[in-house]
């Protein structure tokens, strides 16, 4: 390849450079990073804020909306029942479809009881005993599910031996109230 | 002849240059990994006492309470579809209508939670005035079947603010309901 000619020099070096900054050697470009690292000390302490040393422990599903409250009591690890408008799902497994004939009357589902005792009678089998954190349970509910849906779901947990039911809901930011 | 002060320092100040690249190095390395581990979304739990649906006559209900001192003094917010009513065994006392609101489009039934909260402070001030020596907590929330459950877990949250932090849920048809308010209500 030839060396280029005197023609091609100010395609190489640019229109608007001078001659006397072509021969001037290097020069050195700074990046002005005062004002991105402003930026990122913002955005650190924000996400420090919302930092969580546990982890997100409950999945949420797509398919609900989960009520907002002021209540503070963390979440623990238990059994998940998600109730939406269409179905039932109990530990990931869709177990019943919501129906008219579901919403008429307010006694326990059976096949969601019968799913119930089968995970608490797994649960027994593995570790021999059954302690109290194996009768807990907790229940995500779609904003627009009906009290009946609601007190059905409860009564099967209460009938399948979960007697403490909690009720999980996003926490509203400025809340107060320790319940439970 | 002394020179006349020009006014201008002859010394050269050097500004000395921060070099800011491993500051980016590690904010580049930090946020990628708060990111991953912050909870934009924070889950709690509303723990629920043990109540249990009453019956289409509307006594069952009365029953239960007649358990503790505690759980026959408990006072009841009882949600229709028309309007929320607040109680003791001693008598109900209206709280507010509903009205409808659009959420995401869809109209739907609410109540003026507010007014809730003002009257719970009321019915446990009340309560515990008259009975010092029992520490209330229990409050059961009685509805309609239709209830939204938002609804449900508003009253629930309106009732803690007021120190009733033991919340219950009684179900029951809108017919029962009605009879058992207005039955509270002629006492």
């Amino acid at each position: 390849m030839s060396a280029p000619t005197k023609r091609h020099l100010p395609l190489l070096l640019g229109y608007n450079k001078s001659k006397a900054s072509v021969r001037g050697g290097k020069k050195k470009v700074e990046v002005q990073l005062t004002s991105m690292i402003d930026m990122f000390t913002i955005l650190i302490v924000f996400l420090l804020e919302s930092f969580s040393a546990d982890g997100q422990i409950v999945t949420l599903s797509d398919a609900l909306t989960l009520p907002k409250s002021r209540t503070q009591t963390p979440v623990n690890l238990r059994l998940e029942i998600q109730v939406t408008n269409r179905v039932i799902v109990v530990d990931g497994d869709p177990v019943v479809a919501v129906d008219a004939d579901l919403l008429s009357t307010g006694n326990a589902i059976p096949a969601v009881v019968t799913r119930l005792r089968d995970h608490m009678e797994y649960g027994r089998r593995l570790r021999g005993t059954i302690n109290e954190e194996d009768t807990e349970i907790n229940i995500q509910g779609d904003v627009a599910v009906p009290a009946i849906l609601l007190q059905r779901v409860m009564a099967s947990c209460s009938e399948a031996g979960y007697a403490t039911q909690s009720l999980e809901v996003i926490k509203l930011e400025g809340g107060g109230t320790g319940n439970g | 002849m002394a020179k006349a002060a020009s006014g201008r320092s002859r010394r050269v100040h050097h500004t000395e240059n921060l070099d800011l690249l491993p500051v980016m190095n590690l904010f580049c390395c930090i946020i990628p990994f708060l990111l991953l581990s912050a909870s934009f979304l924070q889950v709690t739990i509303i723990q629920m006492s043990q109540t249990e649906g009453i019956g289409a006559a509307g006594s069952g209900a009365v029953a239960n309470l007649a358990r503790s001192e505690e759980d026959r003094l408990q006072p009841k917010v009882i949600l229709t579809d028309e309007e929320m009513f607040i109680g003791t065994v001693a008598g109900t006392a209206h709280v507010c209508y509903s009205f409808t609101q659009s959420v995401d489009g869809v109209e739907t039934l609410t109540y003026d939670f507010d007014s809730l909260r003002t009257k719970a402070e009321e019915v446990y001030r009340l309560l515990t005035d008259a009975y010092p020596m029992i520490d209330f907590h229990k409050v059961t929330i009685l509805t309609v079947e239709e209830t939204r459950y938002d609804n449900i877990v508003a009253a629930i949250d309106a009732c803690a603010e007021a120190g009733f932090d033991q919340p219950g849920l009684q179900v029951a048809p809108t017919a029962s309901v009605e009879r058992a308010t207005e039955a509270a209500m002629s006492r």
